[in-house]
């Protein structure tokens, strides 16, 4: 599974750079056309809900999703045949 | 299904400012209604006055959005002319505790069947920042821009002592273990009392030195104690620290409770 951030709803309050075990939102510097710093994605593959959700068949971790006041994360799935990056950590 | 489906998403994004955590802990109890298998048409969400009250616009079953500091009064309403259905209050602290504050103690000595969640950002936000029944000592708002000198409620006692089936604290940095009490306290028959101290940058963080929205998150996880710790400090007579407040579920009882479903 992609972790996404809706920009349309996503208001730049950072809170989910603070709440991740991995780290994986960073602070966002470029602002978009609603004037919003949207965090940036960090190299989200290392995501346990992004590697294990669909091995367990339900919702892992996903701290940074119910923290997130204005609903703006969310988990899409892969398009057919799209390839997946995998990210070891040590 | 997940608690996604219960937002209207055609209402989103919502009015609240960014960082306030009304969106985290409307989520949170979201996740805990998502797992009781609680039909939409039978789950009602009622709510009075302020930021916090705008909750259950944004959600997709049928809700009362009343008039400031009576939403407990129009859920027990709801409840005892229909308790078949699932009854959850959003209040304020302002809402709940100031102008509401005889329906909350009385919706407790009666124990109705419904579940609380008060968003307490000690302040009432809505209306610019006048201080609340639960503005902690020594704090700035607009009606005390000398530091609050009152000493605040302490809202869990008060439901405790009025009642209350089940009462727990929790802050919007502990999504998971809210999530957790909200859904024990949906569980639990008679009056479920869910208070959860919030950040609002608008009108306290601005006031109160908290310049970032994570610095206040930051405050409210460092000065959580949870309970087991506090009843083992008091078990050793050791010093409890002043300036922390107490986590966790501080009750559950099994007390004659009115307007539970047959
Ligand atoms: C009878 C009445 N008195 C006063 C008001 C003005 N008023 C609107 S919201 C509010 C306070 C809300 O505070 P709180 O419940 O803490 O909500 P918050 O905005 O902080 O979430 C007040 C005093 C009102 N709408 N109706
Ligand atoms: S917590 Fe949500 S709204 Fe805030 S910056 Fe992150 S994605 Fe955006
Ligand atoms: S689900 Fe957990 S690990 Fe994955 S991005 Fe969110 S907070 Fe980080
Ligand atoms: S004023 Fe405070 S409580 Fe109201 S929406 Fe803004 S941050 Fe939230
Ligand atoms: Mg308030």
């Amino acid at each position: 599974m992609k972790l996404v951030i809706d920009e349309i709803r996503c208001k730049g309050c950072n809170l989910c750079t603070k709440v991740c075990p991995y780290k994986i939102f960073r602070e966002g510097k470029k602002l978009n056309r609603r004037g919003i710093a949207v965090p940036e994605l960090d190299r989200p593959e290392r995501c346990t809900n992004c590697r294990l959700r669909n091995l367990y068949g339900r919702q892992l971790c996903g701290v940074c999703q119910l923290t997130c006041p204005d609903q703006a994360i969310h988990w899409i799935d892969e398009e057919p045949y799209e390839p997946h990056k995998v990210a070891i950590e040590y | 299904m997940s608690y996604d489906d219960w937002f209207r998403k055609d209402r989103l994004p919502h009015i609240f400012c960014a960082g306030c955590g009304n969106g985290t802990i409307i989520n949170c109890t979201l996740a805990a209604i998502d797992q009781m298998n609680w039909k939409k048409e039978e789950t009602i969400f009622v709510s009075g006055i302020g930021c916090s009250s705008r909750a259950p616009g944004y959600i997709l079953t049928d809700s009362l959005h009343t008039t400031h500091g009576r939403a407990i009064a129009f859920a027990t309403g709801v409840k005892m002319a229909k308790p078949d259905f699932n009854v959850v209050v959003f209040t304020g602290d302002g809402d709940m505790a100031a102008i509401g504050g005889n329906h909350f103690i009385h919706a407790c000595r009666r124990n109705i069947d419904m579940t609380v969640v008060c968003m307490n950002n000690q302040i009432y936000g809505m209306t610019g920042g006048q201080g609340s029944p639960t503005t902690p000592k020594g704090c700035l708002s607009s009606t005390t821009p000398y530091g609050c000198a009152e000493t605040p409620f302490d809202l869990c006692e008060l439901a405790t002592a009025a009642g209350a089936n089940f009462v727990a604290r929790w802050t919007s940095y502990h999504v998971k273990e809210l999530e957790k009490s909200v859904k024990a306290g949906l569980e639990t028959p008679g009056f479920s009392f869910i208070e959860v101290l919030t950040q609002c940058p608008t009108a306290f963080g601005r006031r109160n030195k908290f310049r970032q929205v994570i610095d206040h998150v930051e405050f409210l996880k460092s000065h959580s104690l949870l309970k087991a710790k506090r009843d083992r400090l008091v078990e050793k007579h050791e010093h409890v620290p002043e300036d922390m407040f107490v986590v966790g579920e501080l009750t559950r009882r099994n007390r004659p409770a009115l307007g539970v479903k047959p």
